[in-house]
């Protein structure tokens, strides 16, 4: 009896299970259209958000969402970069280049109705300028403002203490006074418990939750003109092969990777049906940094870079013996550009290269004469020795997180090995801390860059360095050269930008016979899309560009959706019927199961 | 006066009491392997171990010591399999079936010297705290106990990323994580043989502690300890694998965790390059299995009330 | 992972304390409470020290790391230590840090900029719902075929229990999680893609919708994690029945013309469900490795999830934070289980 009893009841929890199971399983893979309606255009993302508050949030992805919930001043052009209107409609500066007015447009509204006007903007940077904790983000945009006010609702001046050039592209979300004056401690305030969150941007932040999901719905008033997907849901995948395995599913529309998608996800995704892939040119240059004696400002020494590399022939020996060709080919597979001059050649009107007798061209043979010829001569083990009678090697720092940093360490190890030379690759998740103490040799280094080289140019000045050991400075790389200063003071001055363009050639070219930064690559933007559910959108540049992080809102607002409804029934009513069969089987299976169980006892019972 | 014993034994007439031990030695461990051979599946782990360390040790052979190379790599990256490259190549176009075997040495080596250094210290703290009754053995369980209840993996994480990345760091943090199992163990047995009426009788006739525990004690729990080595191999090679999975071992040694961690971050899952993920997983599960079996059987041979193999 | 080896004799050596007290009158036990509890508080202490200790170990100046390499002055430098205590000698920290957490203030997350408690109360629900389904569900299957295997023990059935969860428990949990992955998420052959890829929720659903979403999201972490953890749990109940078998309670109750059935039902298995239950308790710091992995591969919002990405800045307070519950964690369920065992086996008044 109670055998029996207790059968039944195993029975029906089975049962209820399977039931469970063909009603998840059930449920369609998300799709671009939500149970309402909604037009949903879901991206997958891996990076967690450090905060949602514009004063502190630094991270890509953060930083990109602010793009999409707040209006800044200005904004850049899809097609060519340029600054053009956003909260501001237009901007002139005064003879003397101190003094700055904008124009703010009257047709940007808050998302709880109330006007955007010239006096949220002057509070927000009013704001940065008297609270420390409201300048963590964004600081070094006001560092040299003297002072900010709106005289009326349409009309912001800016007070500079000395002439910027960076006044049009000031990238500092303006957020609403009426909401952020009530804030009492800004390095606190993550801005992620009241939703929906006011905004002026094209979507309105309405919910959050950690490393799960941040969605936004579309702002219907937004001034530029309402984005075409009703609601953009960043969904997390930690694992960059789950975020294409749901791309593949369509459980997201859009996958960027980070930093990109590998060769191989992209050579399996290129072939798929409804998937297009975005193999873009790349705005990020990959080099090989080479610590040049790293020094403070006032001259003390920091850390203990190799003395040997302090010798600009050891320096091109070192990279004539790196093979780039085999880079792209090998560890990029083709989805990188072969590295040149500092800046990538996508933005042309800056791209350098080196003339034929200047390029550092593989060459192993010459490499090994070059070191011969500064001294570093083999012993007996065919090591290279430095001045204090050791054997070389270099330690590489190495981004632990970094596949192709790893891989191609494998190959400096093995050619520079070839060379006489040691390589101990030191790959750390942490990477800042020996890289601020200079306690490396040589590292890899990528910068993104932006339309304006301003900054990916500064951090090579002498002025960037830190003030003393203790400090830390803008510094990239402790490189400190006067004639590339002489020539970065020229190109700050000069606002004719063929003649600009043309000086920062000049330091490009400076920068590669010092031989401080090698440029080895420019990896492209590879992300893909589900063309079923998304029609088109809109590249930056516009023509061969990437979608994720860019400069502006522009990929997520002009998304628009393809009509698919059609398909995605049909796939829900799959997911329906595969979930009943699967359900099914689950029974027959558990039926079966019993039975025999059944039988089992009921001879054990003879 | 100590020898005694042995010349008393009748069996004894010709052979030196050493040649007796010897012998006497020699008998149990043919009468432990008869038995042993009776464990089919102790038989099958033991032969898949002797297949595996053939591999191991024979690869400079077979597949030539530049296998590791990139610059040298034969194929182009991600080949999948073909009769040139019977497991494909991997993302730098190297014979991934060369890697496999190359990477069972370190993935082998580093269970070894991890479940070797596990096991001795957990032998030591726990022959002592067995012979050494009262405070020390008190405050040496309590500290047993507590690393047994802590999550091993944060503490080995924790511990990896403390030290310098190396194949030694990773040695010393499963190392380091694991003994309290065994203290355990060799406390238990400790006790049971320091019971035995021979202890006493040594530790009359003026035996110290080190000859109480080296000579005696020890001994008696050396059967234990191989059988926990054995095991202890088994989570070594687990735990090696999920630590270069994690990325906190060392990138540049060819491993079968590193394998799968490179087939991870080139993205294999989703690419459907199953032969860069599915044979190191196999591998590691393969010889993890063959030890825990071979274990089984050493421990059920020696201890048959555990019933663990019937 | 790895302190527990899949032996008989070590899982029962692993139990740390499974001795009741001799008789179960009321003082004794309370001596005998009093004495776990200290011993715990012991052990937290432990913890509390070594977590201190252990992550000032980690190279690198934490107020360097957190402002990113930013550029940034000595005195703003030496301002953020103000803020976050650093500019103390180690072992007022040490006494501050104590204070604090007692209170349950872990510090302020340098990477979130929120309180390592808030973070940690986030991200713990879903832990729990993980890794509490995971382990209900691995501790019933171990128990049901571990039971099962021991009273035909020898036979096929017992063969093929045993080896099926040596070989999973030899698996890589990382490793099959992945598999699992391509087979049933993306859909492999005429294998559909079923479930979703990772994430806990599709952050679109509310209502009865939204908790079978999740439940759809949650099958294959659980999958993964039972697999690998249920044979532990088969191992030890297989083994204490194994015991319990030669009892002559059991002949005599088999004697007495009992099903055989029924004897294993009523008199067996609950007597060797105890030892089982306790020491499915102490293998618990087992199971939070396996949820580290799991979390990891599925993407699950997890504290696994958290304590990796706390490392790997290294975000020095949560990661702290998260070393202390853990492991106060584990101590406090192996407490628990030491202080109901008593009162729950019959034997031990014995």
């Amino acid at each position: 009896m109670s055998t029996q009893k207790q059968h039944s009841r195993a029975r029906r929890l089975l049962a209820a299970g399977a039931a469970v199971l063909t009603l998840s399983a059930g449920l369609a893979p998300q799709q671009a259209v939500a149970a309402d309606g909604d037009k949903v255009l879901t991206v997958a993302v891996a990076q967690s958000v450090d905060s949602l508050s514009p004063f502190l949030a630094a991270r890509l992805l953060s930083t990109s969402i602010h793009r999409l919930m707040y209006e800044y001043l200005t904004n850049y052009d899809p097609g060519d970069a340029r600054a053009v209107p956003a909260l501001a409609t237009e901007w002139k500066s005064s003879p003397d280049k101190l003094t700055w007015t904008y124009t703010i447009r009257s047709d940007s509204k808050w998302s709880d109705g109330q006007q955007a006007t010239a006096e949220d903007a002057a509070w927000t940077f009013n704001k940065m300028m008297t609270d420390e904790a409201a300048a963590t983000a964004n600081g070094s945009f006001v560092a040299n403002f003297r002072k900010v006010t709106a005289p009326s609702p349409t009309e912001l001046v800016i007070e500079l203490k000395k002439p910027q050039a960076t006044m049009t592209a000031l990238d500092v979300p303006i957020v609403p006074k009426h909401v952020w004056e009530k804030v009492g401690d800004f390095s606190k305030f993550n801005n992620d418990k009241d939703f929906p969150v006011v905004g002026n941007g094209p979507f309105v932040l309405t919910d959050y939750k950690p490393d799960s999901y941040v969605r936004l719905k579309a702002n219907k008033d937004f001034w530029r003109g309402a984005p075409k997907f009703d609601e953009l849901v960043f969904r997390y995948y930690k694992d960059q092969d789950a975020a294409v395995a749901a791309l593949r599913k369509g459980e997201v529309s859009f996958v960027a990777g980070a930093p990109a998608l590998t060769p191989a996800q992209a050579a399996s995704l290129k072939g798929e049906k409804n998937i297009h892939v975005n193999d873009a040119p790349g705005r990020r240059f990959y080099a090989l940094a080479v610590n040049p004696g790293a020094k403070a400002r006032n001259g003390q020494k920091i850390g203990d870079g190799h003395p040997s590399l302090l010798d600009q022939r050891v320096r091109h020996a070192l990279f004539t013996a790196v093979d780039r060709k085999t880079i792209i080919d090998k560890v990029f597979q083709g989805y990188a550009v072969q590295g040149e001059g500092y800046i990538p050649p996508r933005f042309s009107s800056y791209f350098w290269k080196p003339a034929d007798g200047q390029e550092l061209a593989y060459d192993p043979a010459k490499a090994g004469q070059l070191l011969d010829q500064a001294g570093y001569k083999k012993n007996g083990d065919g090591k290279r020795v430095g001045k204090d009678g050791k054997p070389i090697n270099y330690r590489i720092l190495c981004h632990a997180t970094d596949s192709n940093d790893k891989a191609i360490g494998q190959y400096l190890q093995e050619w520079w090995g070839e060379l006489g030379i040691g390589v101990t690759l030191n790959c750390l998740d942490n990477v800042s801390d020996p890289w601020l103490a200079g306690t490396y040799d040589l590292a890899f280094d990528g910068w993104s860059v932006n339309p304006d080289p301003d900054f990916v140019l500064s951090i090579h000045t002498c002025g960037a360095l830190p003030a003393t050991p203790k400090d830390t400075g803008a510094t990239d790389n402790f490189i400190c050269d006067k004639r590339y200063d002489d020539l970065y003071a020229k190109q700050l001055a000069e606002y004719d930008p063929a003649k600009r363009a043309d000086i920062v050639k000049q330091m490009e070219s400076r920068l590669y016979d010092l031989g401080y930064m090698n440029v080895m690559a420019y990896p492209n933007a590879v992300e893909a899309y589900r063309t079923d559910q998304i029609k088109s959108i809109t590249t930056m540049p516009a023509k061969a560009g990437n979608i994720y992080g860019q400069d502006g809102y522009w990929s997520w607002w002009s998304a628009t959706p393809a009509d698919s409804d059609g398909s995605s029934d049909d796939s829900g009513s799959t997911g329906v019927v595969i979930g009943v069969v699967a359900g099914a089987a689950v029974l027959v299976g558990a039926g079966v199961f019993f039975a025999l169980r059944r039988r089992a006892t009921a001879e054990d019972r003879e | 006066m100590t020898t005694e014993t042995a010349k008393g034994d009748a069996g004894a007439r010709t052979a030196g009491p050493r040649a007796l031990a010897r012998q006497r030695r020699r008998q149990s461990v043919v009468r432990f392997w008869k038995q042993y051979r009776t464990h089919r599946a102790g038989l099958a782990g033991l032969i898949a171990l002797a297949l595996f360390a053939l591999l191991a040790l024979t690869a400079p052979l077979t597949f030539g010591s530049d296998v590791a190379g990139v610059t040298g790599a034969p194929g182009q990256p991600m080949e999948s399999p073909s009769a040139e490259f019977p497991l494909g190549t991997d993302r730098f176009g190297r014979d991934l079936l060369g890697l496999l075997v190359w990477g069972s040495r370190v993935s082998l080596l580093v269970g070894l010297l991890a479940a070797a250094l596990s096991v001795a210290i957990g032998t030591t703290v726990g022959i002592t705290a067995g012979h050494f009754k009262g405070a020390y053995a008190t405050v040496l369980m309590r500290i047993t106990d507590w690393f047994l209840v802590m999550p091993t993996l944060v503490l080995a994480i924790a511990l990896a990323t403390v030290l310098p990345r190396s194949l030694g760091t990773v040695v010393l943090a499963i190392g380091v994580t694991s003994w309290p199992t065994t203290a355990r163990l060799v406390r238990a047995q400790t006790l049971a043989v320091e019971s035995r009426p021979y202890i006493e009788r040594a530790k009359a006739l003026g035996g110290g502690h080190w000859h109480v525990m080296s000579r005696h004690v020890l001994p008696n729990v050396m059967p234990l300890v191989l059988a926990q080595t054995t095991l202890m191999i088994s989570s070594s090679i687990l735990a090696e694998a999920t630590l270069a999975f994690l990325g906190v071992s060392d990138p540049n040694v060819v491993s079968w965790g590193g394998l799968l961690q490179d087939a991870r971050e080139a993205g294999a899952v989703s690419s459907g390059n199953w032969w860069y993920l599915v044979p190191p997983g196999i591998a590691i599960a393969v010889v993890a299995l063959a030890f825990t079996l071979c274990g089984r059987a050493v421990e059920s041979v020696l201890n048959p009330r555990l019933g663990v193999g019937r | 992972m790895t302190a527990d080896a899949p032996s008989a004799a070590a899982v029962k050596a692993a139990a740390p304390a499974v001795r009741g007290p001799r008789a179960r009158t009321g003082t004794r036990y309370l001596r005998y409470g009093a004495g776990k509890v200290g011993g715990a508080a012991v052990s937290l202490l432990a913890v509390l020290v070594t977590g201190f200790f252990l992550f000032r170990l980690i190279p690198g100046d934490p107020v360097k790391t957190m402002t990113g390499g930013r550029p940034i002055s000595e005195e703003q430098l030496a301002a953020y230590r103000r803020e976050f205590g650093l500019d103390l000698p180690l072992w007022e920290q040490f006494t501050d840090y104590c204070g604090k957490a007692l209170t349950g203030d872990l510090g302020t997350s340098y990477q979130f900029r929120a309180p390592v408690i808030d973070k940690i109360s986030e991200a713990l629900p879903n832990t729990l719902l993980l890794t509490g389904t995971a382990f209900v569900l691995y501790t019933v299957l171990g128990i049901v075929l571990g039971t099962r295997s021991a009273w035909r023990h020898g036979g096929l059935g017992d063969r093929l229990n045993t080896g099926l969860a040596l070989t999973l428990y030899s698996i890589p949990s990382f490793w099959l999680g992945l598999l699992l992955i391509i087979v049933f998420s993306v859909g492999i052959g005429p294998i559909p893609g079923l479930f979703p890829t990772g994430g806990m929720e599709s952050g679109s659903e509310e209502g009865f919708a939204y908790v079978l979403d999740v439940a759809h999201h949650l099958i294959l972490p659980v999958v993964t994690l039972v697999a690998v953890e249920y044979g532990q749990t088969l191992l030890v109940a297989r083994s204490a029945l194994l015991d319990e078998m030669g009892s002559d309670y059991l002949t005599t109750a088999r004697a007495k013309g009992l099903r055989d059935d029924l004897v294993r039902r009523r008199h067996a298995v609950p007597n060797a469900l105890l030892p089982t239950v306790t020491l499915v308790f102490v293998n618990l710091g087992r199971t939070v490795a396996g949820v580290i992995l799991v979390e990891t591969v599925f993407s699950w919002p997890g504290l696994g999830g958290l304590f990796y990405q706390a490392l790997s800045v290294p975000d020095l307070p949560l990661v702290q934070g998260l070393f202390l519950f853990f492991a106060a964690a584990v101590i406090v369920m192996n407490t628990l289980a030491d202080l109901v065992y008593p009162l729950l086996d019959p034997r031990v008044g014995r």
